[in-house]
């Protein structure tokens, strides 16, 4: 992974960014921490915040000319903050008078002022301030110039004279009357280490930097009117400010222009929407200044600008208080440890790699691709936690391997010939399909692993109805069946390897088969073939229904409203989108959108293999989105159903509803277990085998014990969560009677037996009643103790 | 991870109807190799390990060393 590549992308993050106004702020007042105080009635608060950014705030408070307003987005929706408004309360209930300041050493270097005016006393301020011995020369009688054109324009003049009072108080020596001229720059020049100069008008011209304020005479730093004599009362006190900064640099001999670019107002890259925002207008002034609740209502009107698009919708997000660019860094940082503990594992194996984030991000960040490269380079170096995948990785093989993996054309016209009599033929259009069966399979039912686990008894039914549908329009493509795994988990896993040699055996398969279009059932399966089998011509089976016509199953049409949880792998693929909403129309369902759907659905929790790396966060993503939903949810990936039903809502598989086993409001739906999935994958292979293909398996698979497992409902719960299946508990016992590798507790009269399968202890704790055995408890390390 | 683990307990092997007693066990995963004491019988060496042991201290340490 290249790491300088990946931090490149957390850089394009706005996260950061500040909002409109703080950027055109000429000193960039952190208008949102602002408002946050008077929103909650804190005006002292407030005025830190003030104070903190805005040179004289007590006074520039109430005299800024304030073009943040004039930026502000809330304008296209009731107008915008009026944050002058709000300074102006905020000084009248927030101020207080400073403490009596610290006379520190002024030891950095002696710096001269030249005109004690707004951009004058700014500057005098911030030098005492950074430590440097300040004189300041002012040709009047008094500090402040254009200042006390606002006395009983908004300032009063006890407060200009309180305000600029301090300065001397702070020990800036202030020379009254002197009125310094060009010819007298060169003594200054020498005995100070540098000047600024801040008056308003000046008899010879020089080039000032726009950045720095530093003229061609390096010592020499000019702001105020002499730099811009039409400046806002903001802009003079911020040039002043700023000069100060360089005044600091030049001596301290840094360098002047770095990371300086967003000095003064600036372009910020949030371009905050507010298309969605509802329009809301500002508070009126009953006074002559905002009441202390006016400007909390005023101020609840800011939409705190930030860009937060990614964390809002995703629970990964908010669960490790991450946003992508620290994300990045983390990731980053947890790559490059060679020794030591990763911390970020756990976090990056409970990312489900929906893709949302990047669908709603402005800038089109996303972390899906982004964790599944880290995934991969973890499994690649051997750091990619054992337990995370374990079992997923398990049940995939176990989908690979004969107990359910299966490929088969389309029964032939020659074998299917006890069909062909009538009524059969007349009414069965599989029965017509097999008799115009043309030994050419164009195409090729994949339902998919965990649509075969979950919900099993439909997979025959659509098979056949496959059959007659595309037989009847299509007479030279037969429908074969192709059961297995497309391989999602190895890929969520990070296993490139395994993913690699999956995608090669059904590569090799659809060779095999004549390139028949696949047909796939399973929105996990969609995207993988997308990803990997681009080569394969693939079609929804919800296409297939939409466009050939559904099953014929005797409805009584659905009056009620669902809500659609679209599934996110194919969030990408309207297509699907598009035909899942007519089925659901035709079988007379209203549709609710939720607010994240289509290509903004949310994930359920079990993408990314995140229901094994870390179940809480699974049932954190559930449950963010059954809250969503107030109607009963209908979906159309069964890893979606199973979570959903899980996090107690009620939800549907459109299967359910086409072949109308949308029953019984009111018992509580159940998912199979871990164990139930792999022996409906079993049963289905046998069934299929048996019923469409007339063979029986060859040798019995599964092993027979003579005892008889007892299993309460809790002990079962238990097991799915420690991912226990019964047929290692199973195993356990058998061995444990077998051989009697077991121990015996007298009083409880309990067995308690131990197994490694493969690389996993399981221990089970019995109750032996002739050949009933209870189960009590199971449990499981993966540890090796070394017995003997 | 030897703080918590039982030094005596109820059970005993069934095929040896021996009690169980305290010895020093190996235990390994990953890069990890520990030596800890665990009851286990004495005649044919079966180790005793609770559900307590198993999904706690030993997860934990299981977890932390993936994580290394
Ligand atoms: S709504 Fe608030 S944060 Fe956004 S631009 Fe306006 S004042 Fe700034
Ligand atoms: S869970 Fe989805 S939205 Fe959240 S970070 Fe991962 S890919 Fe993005
Ligand atoms: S959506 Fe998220 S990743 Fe994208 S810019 Fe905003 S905060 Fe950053
Ligand atoms: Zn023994």
């Amino acid at each position: 992974m290249d790491l300088d590549q990946l931090l490149e992308i957390s850089n394009q993050c706005i996260h950061s960014e500040p909002p409109v106004c703080v950027a055109s702020c000429p000193v960039h007042m952190d208008v949102i921490a602002f408002v946050s105080e008077v929103e909650k009635g804190n005006f002292s608060g407030a005025y830190k915040m003030m104070e903190s950014k805005i040179p004289l705030s007590r006074l520039i408070g109430k005299i800024c000319d304030h073009p943040c307003e004039k930026a502000c987005v809330r304008s296209h929706a009731g107008g915008s903050i009026r944050i002058g408004e709000l300074e102006k309360s905020v000084v009248t209930f927030g101020y207080s008078a400073p403490k009596k300041p610290l006379l520190l050493p002024k030891n950095k270097g002696n710096i001269a002022v030249i005109g004690g005016g707004l951009s004058g006393c700014v500057a005098a301020i911030e030098l005492d301030k950074k430590g440097y011995k300040v004189a300041l020369f002012e040709k009047s009688n008094r500090l402040g110039g254009r200042l006390w054109e606002y006395v009983s324009k908004g300032l009063e003049a006890r407060e200009i004279e309180e305000e600029l009072g301090m300065i001397e108080q702070k020990g800036i020596a202030v020379h009254y009357g002197v009125e310094v001229l060009e010819e007298d720059l060169p003594r200054y020049l020498e005995t100070y280490d540098a000047i600024y100069l801040g008056a308003r008008t000046w008899s010879k011209s020089y080039t000032v930097d726009p950045h720095s304020f530093q003229s061609e005479i390096s010592a020499l730093f000019i702001g105020g009117g002499i730099q811009n004599p039409n400046a806002l009362m903001i802009e003079s006190a911020s040039s002043g400010k700023r000069a100060a900064v360089s005044i600091d640099r030049y001596i301290t001999q840094s360098s002047m222009l770095a990371s300086r670019e967003r000095e003064g107002v600036f372009e910020t890259k949030l371009h905050y929407a507010t298309d969605q925002v509802a329009p809301l207008a500002s508070v009126p002034l009953s006074a002559s200044i905002y009441s202390q609740d006016e400007a909390a209502a005023e101020a609840s009107r800011c939409l705190k600008c930030q860009c937060d698009a990614c964390i809002k919708a995703c629970v990964h997000m908010q669960r490790f208080s991450i946003t992508p660019d620290s994300y990045i860094r983390s990731i980053c940082h947890n790559e490059r440890i060679v020794l030591g503990t990763r911390r970020a594992n756990l976090m990056i194996n409970s990312c489900t790699e929906c893709g949302l984030c990047k669908a709603v991000c402005p800038v089109g960040i996303g972390m899906a691709d982004i964790i599944h490269a880290t995934r991969e380079s973890m499994v690649k170096r051997n750091k990619m936690p054992l337990s995370a995948h374990d079992f997923a990785l398990k049940d995939m093989a176990f989908s690979q391997s004969d107990y359910f993996s299966l490929v088969r054309k389309q029964p032939s016209k020659e074998a299917s010939k006890d069909l062909f009599y009538y009524p059969m033929i007349a009414f069965s259009a599989y029965a017509r399909g097999l008799y115009k069966g043309s030994g050419k399979t164009g195409y090729l039912f994949y339902p998919g692993c965990q649509l075969s686990s979950t919900h099993t008894d439909y997979i025959g039914s659509i098979y056949k109805h496959l059959v007659g549908v595309i037989k009847e329009k299509d007479a030279m493509s037969d429908v074969g069946l192709f059961l297995g795994c497309c391989g999602a988990p190895a890929d969520w896993a990070g296993r490139g390897d395994l993913m690699h040699d999956n995608v090669e055996k059904i590569r090799q398969t659809w060779e095999a088969e004549g390139r028949p279009t696949f047909i796939l059932a399973c929105s996990s399966c969609a995207s993988t073939f997308a990803k990997y089998l681009p080569m394969i011509q693939t079609v929804s089976l919800w296409e297939i229904f939409d466009t050939y016509g559904l099953p014929e199953v005797d409805i009584k049409k659905g009056k009620r409203e669902l809500c659609i949880h679209d599934a996110c792998a194919i969030r990408d693929n309207p297509k699907i989108h598009e035909s899942i909403r007519n089925i659901v129309k035709t079988l007379g369902y209203s549709v609710q959108e939720l607010e994240y759907s289509k290509e903004k659905t949310k994930c359920c929790g079990y993408g990314g293999l995140v229901a094994c790396a870390n179940p809480e966060q699974a049932e954190e993503f559930a449950a963010d989105r059954i809250c969503e939903s107030d109607p009963d949810v209908l979906v159309y990936c069964a890893m979606c159903k199973d979570m959903l039903v899980k996090g107690n809502k009620r939800a549907y598989h459109i299967l359910d509803i086409i072949y109308a086993n949308e029953i019984n409001q009111e018992t509580p739906q159940k998912m199979p277990t871990l164990s139930d999935r792999q022996n409906n994958r079993k049963r289905l292979k046998r069934q299929l085998l048996k019923e469409i293909w007339n063979e029986e398996e060859e040798g019995a698979m599964d092993p027979t014990y003579d005892f008889a497992l007892h299993i309460s409902d809790e002990i079962t719960a238990l097991m799915e969560k420690r991912f226990i299946l019964l047929g290692d508990v199973e195993k356990v016992v058998a061995n444990s009677l077998s051989h009697q590798e077991r121990f015996f507790n007298p009083k409880s009269s309990d067995y308690l037996a131990r197994l490694r399968i493969q690389n996993v202890t399981y221990w089970v704790r019995y109750e032996e009643s002739g050949r009933d055995i209870t189960v009590k408890d199971a449990y499981m390390h993966r540890m090796e103790v070394v017995e003997g | 991870m030897n703080e918590h683990i039982d030094t005596t307990t109820e059970w005993v092997c069934d095929k040896c109807r021996q009690a169980l007693v305290s010895q020093k066990v190996k235990v390994r995963y990953l890069d990890g190799n520990f030596e800890v004491d665990l009851l286990k019988c004495p005649t044919c060496q079966m180790v005793f390990i609770s559900d307590e042991l198993a999904m706690g201290k030993m997860l934990e340490v299981e977890k932390g060393l993936e994580d290394k």
